[in-house]
């Protein structure tokens, strides 16, 4: 059963887990980011970051150096360090964006975090001692359209990226002040800052929603507002092979073994994909509806007649949805576990609510994954 | 003629619950702004292509979507003279109070009668199964309030006729 925390009414934007998942940051559709600590079977708010002036779209917590790092609508980006006291404290990060900041990312070994923005460009931004601030250096072309989703190779180097003009594209952002000399990779082998190493249409249009690299950085898996899941294997030439489903469009996604994705969007609920090499295939719902559906008939008949007394009408659906999210789900995030093997994840929903999905139910209940 | 209206209803709610799946959307052409995309219109990559489902010639619904919003524009059905009057002054009196319905656009969009505008903001606070079950129900009752109207002034008309003929 998913464990269900409501953190009140307004929707979730965005969260981000600790190293241990002690602690949560999350931001309640406005300026402010709050962290919640676990304690006594609840979590309680230890502390509000309130730096930015606009909403806050992004949040990322690095696990190693324990830092935050937030971006906002108000073409912002803060890092935040834990004083001995307590309390977080803000560095402002010189973006040098015109728009709105749309989503944020630390590398893989925390020495850089990527923002992309309206601006149709991507800030990738790397701390400089002489001077004691981040800088950032910007990746403009081929973009047309703002950046959605964004997501780091495992290599430190290389970057994914997704957005409204219905294109993903990977990118190198080699950085030589802090970056040793990559080795080649499945996706090429000359990378100076900003080249673009990939580019994938996504189909027939629609804006790619959210991007994700696989656990061994061979693949990337994309979603898009045509309801597609699409997934590169760049080890197969990149080869590019799409599945267009009949749900609502999904808008987040994350790997969670080497060949399964977990995505989520519009339908309120999560579901497990996997690729084989040839195709994509549902493995699973992780919403079962199916134990609410028993218990429904049963008690229709007397809700029947209570709307028809209280209301006078004679439907009986109910305003509440059958899944445990009431509102379409906002980012997917890995809770317990790494890409290329999770326990659990967590969602956040525009429902203001939490919920930690157990994937281990899905090998228990006998279903093929590979 | 009412067997299309199972079809006609069941295909616009179709399009409008893959069409009400808008998210928050900051402006990319100006800075620290945040309007319906739908409305502005600025960048063609936003905007979905514009659906029209009509059951007939003079009944339609204009779909149109965008990354943050959604513009639904309704066409009802006028047979005579005294059913356009009706029509417009009942459309008049909502759209006067466009903001109590929140979701009410003030003018209809051109060669329509009344139009919807429902944003990322409006789905963040309502359910978004709900918003299409308020807009087909809108408009499965229009046409009988309509034509409910029209059979009140016409019993009344006769009614006053006869009073006054009376005399004579």
């Amino acid at each position: 059963m998913p464990d269900t925390f409501s953190f009140g009414i307004d929707p979730l934007t965005c969260h981000a887990w600790n190293h241990d998942h002690s602690q949560l940051a999350l931001s309640p559709n406005n300026h402010e980011v709050h962290v919640y600590k676990w304690s006594d079977g609840k979590w309680k708010l230890s502390d509000v970051l309130a730096e930015h002036v606009q909403r806050v779209t992004g949040i990322d917590w690095a696990p190693k150096s324990n830092r935050i790092v937030t971006c906002g609508v108000d073409r912002n980006a803060y890092v935040w360090t834990l004083q001995p006291d307590g309390k977080w404290k803000p560095a402002l990060v010189i973006l040098r964006i015109n728009r709105a900041a749309t989503c944020v990312k630390w590398s893989p070994l925390e020495t850089k975090f990527a923002v992309g923005s309206g601006a149709r460009l991507i800030s990738v931004c790397y701390f400089e001692q002489e001077n004691d601030w981040w800088v950032s250096k910007h990746i403009k072309k081929p973009i047309r359209s703002t950046v959605t989703c964004i997501d780091w190779h495992p290599n430190n180097i290389l970057l994914a990226c997704g957005s409204s003009d219905f294109k993903a594209r990977v990118f190198s952002a080699y950085i030589k002040e802090v970056d040793e000399k990559p080795n080649a990779t499945s996706w090429g082998s000359k990378m100076p800052f900003g080249n673009l190493m990939a580019e994938f249409s996504n189909g027939s249009g629609g804006w790619v929603h959210g991007i994700s690299f696989s656990a061994s950085g061979e693949k990337v898996a994309w979603v898009g507002h045509d309801s597609s899941i699409s997934v590169v294997n760049a080890a197969d030439g990149s080869k590019l092979t799409t599945l267009k489903t009949d749900s609502l469009p999904f808008v987040t996604l994350t790997w969670i073994k080497e060949n399964n994705i977990v995505v989520a969007g519009y339908d309120c609920s999560p579901a497990v994909f996997s690729y084989d090499g040839e195709n994509v295939v549902l493995i699973a719902r992780l919403d079962d509806s199916e134990t609410k559906q028993q218990q429904g008939s049963k008690f229709s008949a007397m809700k029947h007649f209570r709307s028809l007394d209280n209301r006078a009408t004679v439907e009986s659906n109910d305003t509440t949805l059958e899944t445990v999210h009431q509102n379409t789900v906002t980012q997917v995030t890995i809770y317990a576990g790494t890409k290329a093997n999770c326990t659990k994840c967590s969602t956040s929903g525009i429902d203001g609510q939490l919920v930690i999905w157990d994937l281990r139910s899905l090998e228990n209940s006998g279903s093929n994954s590979a | 003629m009412s067997t299309t209206l199972q079809p006609y209803l069941k295909a616009v709610r179709q399009t409008l619950t893959a069409a009400i799946c808008v998210e928050n959307f900051s402006s990319q052409v100006v800075e620290r702004h945040n309007k319906p995309e739908v409305e502005v219109r600025t960048s063609k990559e936003l905007l979905l292509t514009p659906v029209t489902i009509s059951r007939n010639d003079k009944e339609k619904v204009l779909i149109e979507g965008s990354i943050n919003s959604l513009r639904i524009s309704i066409a009802i059905k006028q047979a005579d003279e005294i059913e356009k009057i009706l029509c417009h002054k009942f459309m008049r009196f909502m759209m006067m109070r466009a903001e109590n319905f929140i979701i009410l656009r003030r003018k209809p969009v051109e060669g329509y009668d009344i139009s919807f505008l429902v944003t990322n903001f409006h789905t963040e606070q309502m359910f978004k199964h709900k918003l299409v079950d308020f807009i087909i129900h809108f408009m499965e009752e229009i046409d009988k309030e309509i034509s409910e109207m029209k059979l009140a002034v016409n019993s009344r008309a006769r009614i006053s006729a006869e009073e006054f003929l009376k005399r004579f």
